[in-house]
């Protein structure tokens, strides 16, 4: 057989084809996932190879431009060029979603696991605190913390962050509760291990794996929720280029026509959101079928 | 599955049975705005909105007419002023009546003052701060006797914490928020209208007074609706809902209204003023000439051209364009977008292309509506295009600015200002007279400014004031306690049959004169 | 039946904690941030002392722990006090604008229950098939729709474009609400008193609001209810059933339907959480003058008062959604034991 790229994509391709038919619809959804995602880390690492212009720039064109020619999304009232706005902005949402999900990660899983294995009056206190949050709604409690750290990147992050932390808490907490009583951690503690080495080497690997996807089904969530709170006017400088507040200051364009504004930021924060869904939903139904279901 | 049939058996119903709303017999005319009425009390209402209703339900001992600047005789027929300049004696329209039958008389203004000093609600110190103590000098005489000279008392007067009110409706001792409250549960009083009903942020509804004593108003009744945003008011103008829409639309809707055939516009420059403040006594606007090299970078028509798609108008001194005295210093002294100027002051201070004069610029994202942030990003181009600058743009909400200003973090920042009274001194003392500039944050402090300001305050020769504040306007462009950009013009929109509508810089908006045309 | 009365009285009382600690959290947070109600309406225009004297009268010089026992022992006494902004009590301003975020979300549950249950149902019923696919694709692909932007294109193509449908407010502003408010629930209070017209315009204000919502969320139930009809369908008696020759849709949809169903329902319960935020988003979109633009307006101007109780109210409503749900489930399904 001659070399050709059909035929090397060809190969390439086939055992992704190969898994296709092994898993269905779930393989499928999790490479779109990532393939969106992939595609975005790509714009947001080099924005210069995507954008025409910088995204601060007051004189590309024409004030409020259709999309169309040199600007493939249009322009904004102060003449800056939207589609540069959209490709330096994935670097915003990307850097507040991923970290405030490793933020909160890190501490549920953190809390979670102390208050599982100890137990106790500490775990009752904690369980509390973590209930009454975790039924709350998020975007209400997010509302109140952003506008209490005021505005700026990392604050926004912790704002976001803190709604999830009761999300991994509950989840690892549980785990570690039933994995505490199993025959393997009685062994290690009767070997004389101590309490550190029992919680980092036998409960936390177990607990680790379910959280991945949780992790990925997070920062989807911390998308929307960024969005919002930079929608709802709680959230960054205008130094910053952000989908949400474009998005906003795009919204009282609405009734004289021009869609652009409004129509680009937001299908951009629903295929992020929808690319790191469909990774996790695709991620949970091959690793554990029955997870989302349940 | 019955439930679904009935909810689209409903939302059928309503497409067919939508017919358009009531219909009036007398003349109505329906106003919408998004504004907001805060406390129907004169004693604490403190926004212009809710001063605009009053505007048109009380009056004033003097009075600006409809679309003027000059105060006139409103409830009081005339005025005297002692020799000291201390106190003022008005002489009051004889045998008015509030509707209940109350005579309106001296002890009826000396109750209303007195019950506005002892409330101490958000405007009161508009007369504390001024007025020792009211005397009832005889049945329809009334003499105030001030703290001090003031020489702009009489626009004080013409302000709603100094209206007369009914001492046996109003309770003496509480602030009412709605019109239930009153004894009768009617507001009713000395103007061309009263209030028949009054439902927060949804409507208010005016009927013409039958014992107002001056000309009567070319209406029924005037309807003020409320809207939580300015595109559906927009909206519903188009389609001929309302009669008209005034404060406040975004600037797209105001062009696109402006092109709009189906309705009419009208324009009046505003009282509305903007400009950079700088925290005049620590680094690094300590130095007068950062502040110049600063209003010398700034080019307001094209900030104007890309915030406000041309609308409003700039602005060149810190007095209005349309009250006297008026120059514009600033563009005489630097112009716009002075970048050549701009440079040479920062050079004589040091600062270069590889070392950058650097500052925060701080805004507030909501309280100037969201229009704020397009005008933080322009402006920080506009000093960065010098090459010489870097402005790191940082917001506060409004609750936290002041605290901001009171604490020295804010270096330059940008404010806005309605006038408390319409006089020069407002726009002039309240930011670089020493106690002024605190409150608001500026700390400029100048021992020979301040003298001005007294003889400004105390001066009753106009010929005189004029020229003392045009002086002030001058030293304004050397010392640059603030930077002003523009001023707000009032954009009023009536349908094409609506005649009779005029606005003014006081924003004394009357209902009276408006009327329809088959 | 007494397990369950005692069931239900414990879980009253969980609510209180819960509540306790959203309460100082938030007022631990709200103290913390700068600014301060006073200044946020009166900063710029009045002297420093007349701030310094406003701020006096209303408390807020004392130290933090004595105002927050102080609140408490208010709360306690079943008393939100009264806005530091507006001369207004916190319960009036809630009973203001509660039945309009009510009013909202119910007819947001309504079109979400609708899509999501019929829509599930009928994908669990073509399971592997091509229409199986399509509807969870929609299920993900729906849910990571922001809600605020649903209904900005909502806006954009029916009240822009096509025009036939207005795209904020409860009430168009040639109908006056206060000719018939009662309630607060406008279509309530316009059948009571026989204004049709005025219902019809209250419902044509309602079909883009709760069609945002009810799109957004639908989603979720989708999934639920496809997972939950596909235990069913494998159930013994739906299988008894086919061999008997019932009418396969009957049995999809009238027997393993009602089934699932409850189910589902429990997991409404879990939802609340979701479409109070959702509600709050589409508020603010459509200017819809409820819970959720009431707090954000007053987070602005700092009015802790009136935040605390509109956090409270909130937390009640989730609580007490969650709790109904449970004593429904309970009695509805007697192998529950408590």
């Amino acid at each position: 057989m001659r070399f050709s790229p059909a035929n090397a994509m060809a190969r390439g391709l086939s055992p992704l084809m190969r898994m296709g038919k092994k898993y269905g619809l779930e393989w499928w959804i999790l490479l779109i996932g990532a393939v969106i995602i992939l595609a975005i880390i790509i714009m947001a690492i080099f924005p210069g190879a995507f954008a025409p212009f910088n995204p601060h720039d007051q004189n590309t064109g024409p004030q409020l431009l259709p999309p169309g020619g040199s600007h493939l999304m249009g322009t904004d009232n102060l003449h800056r060029d939207v589609w540069s706005r959209i490709v330096y902005g994935s670097q915003t949402i990307m850097r507040i979603a991923i970290l405030a999900a490793i933020l909160s990660s890190f501490s549920g899983i953190s809390l979670g696991l102390i208050s599982g294995f100890s137990g106790g009056i500490l775990d009752r206190i904690l369980s509390l605190i973590m209930d009454s949050v975790y039924v709350f709604p998020g975007l209400i409690l997010a509302i109140a913390f952003a506008a209490m750290f005021g505005p700026g990147v990392f604050n926004i992050t912790l704002a976001v962050a803190v709604i999830y932390i009761p999300t991994y808490f509950r989840l690892v907490r549980g785990q570690t509760l039933s994995i505490k009583e199993e025959l393997y951690v009685e062994a290690a503690r009767s070997i004389g291990a101590s309490n550190f080495t029992i919680l980092w080497k036998y409960i936390f690997p177990n607990v680790i794996a379910t959280t991945v996807v949780v992790f990925t089904l997070n920062v989807a969530d911390a998308i929307m929720i960024e969005a919002a709170l930079t929608y709802l006017g709680l959230g960054l400088p205008p130094s910053i280029v952000d989908w949400g507040m474009d998005l906003a200051m795009g919204k009282k364009f609405l009734p004289s026509g021009q869609w652009w504004l409004i129509t680009f930021p937001g299908a951009m924060i629903s295929i992020l959101a929808l690319g790191f869904t469909m990774l996790g939903e695709g991620l949970a139904e091959i690793l554990n079928p029955r997870l989302l279901e349940r | 599955m019955r439930i679904l049939k009935l909810f689209l058996f409903c939302m059928l119903m309503v497409t067919l049975a939508f017919l358009p709303g009531q219909s009036f017999a007398k003349e109505t005319l329906v106003y919408a705005t998004t504004e907001k009425v805060i406390d129907l009390d004169p004693a604490n209402a403190y926004d212009f909105h809710t001063w605009e209703i009053f505007y048109n339900i009380y009056q004033g001992l003097l009075r600006y007419p409809p679309g003027k600047t000059d105060l006139v005789p409103g409830l009081a027929k005339s005025y005297d002023i002692s020799s000291d300049g201390k106190e003022y004696t008005f002489k009051l329209r004889k045998g008015l009546k509030f509707t209940d039958g109350t005579p309106f008389d001296a002890s009826a203004v000396k109750w209303s003052i007195d019950r506005v000093m002892a409330l101490k609600g958000d405007p009161s110190w508009l007369v504390t701060d001024f007025v020792d103590h009211v005397d009832v000098v005889d049945t329809y005489a009334v003499k105030f006797v001030l703290k001090n000279p003031v020489s702009y008392f009489p626009s004080l007067v013409a302000s709603c914490p100094y209206y007369p009110v009914n001492p046996n409706i109003y309770p003496k001792d509480k602030i009412i928020r709605d019109p239930s409250e009153l004894k009768g549960g009617k507001l009713v009083g000395l103007g061309p209208y009263k209030v028949v009903s009054f439902k927060r942020d949804q409507e208010i509804v005016m009927e013409v007074n039958p014992n107002f004593y001056g000309e009567k108003p070319k209406n029924d009744r005037v309807v003020i609706r409320y809207f939580a945003d300015a595109t559906t008011m927009r909206l519903s103008l188009e389609k001929g809902e309302v009669d008209f829409v005034f404060k406040t639309l975004n600037p797209s809707d105001i062009s696109d209204l402006e092109k709009s055939a189906k309705v009419q516009v009208i324009k009046a420059q505003g009282p509305y003023i903007r400009y950079i403040c700088f925290l005049c006594d620590s680094p690094p606007f300590k130095d007068k000439v950062l502040r110049q090299a600063v209003a010398a970078a700034i080019n307001r028509p094209p900030l104007l051209e890309k915030v406000f798609l041309g609308q409003n108008a700039p602005l060149y001194s810190m007095v209005p364009m349309g009250m006297w005295s008026h120059i514009d210093a600033f563009k005489t002294a630097f112009g716009d977008g002075n970048i050549a100027k701009s440079k040479k002051l920062l050079a004589s201070r040091g600062y270069t292309e590889s070392k950058k004069f650097e500052f925060a610029l701080w805004y507030t994202p909501s309280h100037y509506g969201d229009t704020e942030v397009d005008v933080a990003a322009v402006l920080k181009n506009q000093l960065e295009a010098t090459g010489v600058m870097k402005v790191d743009v940082k917001s506060a909400e409004w609750a936290t600015y002041r605290d901001n200003w009171k604490n020295k973090v804010m270096p330059a920042y940008l404010l806005g200002w309605y006038p408390d009274y319409i006089d020069p001194d407002n726009y002039t003392a309240a930011f670089a007279g020493t106690a002024g500039s605190r409150g608001i944050g500026i700390n400029f402090s100048d021992p020979a400014w301040d003298k001005m300001f007294v003889q400004g305050q105390t001066e009753t020769d106009m010929k005189k004031r004029t020229s003392l504040y045009e002086k002030i306007q001058q030293m304004w462009t050397d010392e640059v306690p603030t930077t002003t950009i523009f001023q707000g013009t009032l954009y009023l929109f009536a349908q094409k049959n609506i005649r009779g509508i005029l606005l003014s810089p006081t924003l004394q908006f009357n209902y009276g004169p408006i009327h329809k045309v088959k | 039946m007494r397990n369950l009365t005692r069931y239900i009285i414990t879980r009253v009382l969980l609510t209180i904690p819960m509540v306790l600690i959203l309460l100082s959290i938030l007022f631990v947070v709200l103290r913390l941030t700068p600014g301060d109600p006073v200044s946020a309406m009166l900063g710029g225009h009045a002297p420093e002392r007349v701030i310094e004297q406003k701020k006096e009268e209303l408390g807020l010089n004392r130290p933090m722990v004595i105002q927050y026992l102080d609140y408490l022992w208010q709360v306690c006494r079943l008393d939100l006090g009264e806005s530091m902004v507006f001369k207004q009590r916190v319960t009036t301003a809630i009973a203001e604008k509660l039945p309009a975020t009510i009013e909202l979300t119910f007819f947001g549950l309504i079109i979400t229950l609708f899509l999501g249950v019929f829509m599930g149902a009928y994908a669990a019923d073509r399971r592997r098939q091509i229409q199986d696919s399509a509807i969870r694709l929609y299920g993900i692909v729906v849910y990571c729709i922001p809600v605020y932007w649903m209904g900005l294109m909502l806006q954009l193509t029916f009240g822009i474009w096509l025009d036939i449908l207005p795209i904020a407010g409860r009430t168009g502003p040639r109908v006056f609400a206060s000719t018939f408010e009662k309630t607060g629930f406008y279509i309530l209070d316009t059948i009571l008193v026989r204004d049709f017209s005025a219902l019809g315009d209250v419902m044509i204000h309602l079909i883009l609001p709760s069609f945002t919502l009810g799109l957004v969320l639908s989603g979720i139930f989708v999934r639920l209810t496809r997972a939950n009809m596909l235990d069913v369908l494998r159930a013994d008696y739906i299988i008894a059933a086919e061999a008997r020759g019932i009418r396969h849709r009957k049995i999809v949809y009238k027997h393993a339907l009602k089934n699932a169903f409850i189910p589902i329902l429990t997991m409404m319960g879990l939802q609340v959480a979701l479409l109070m935020a959702g509600a709050v988003l589409t508020e603010t979109t459509f200017s819809w003058p409820g819970m959720g633009r009431l707090l954000l307006e007053r987070i602005y101007l700092r009015d802790y008062p009136t935040i605390q109780g509109t956090i409270i109210v909130f937390a009640l409503i989730v609580a007490s959604v969650s709790l109904i749900v449970d004593i429904i489930y309970a009695i509805v399904d007697p192998r529950i034991r408590y």
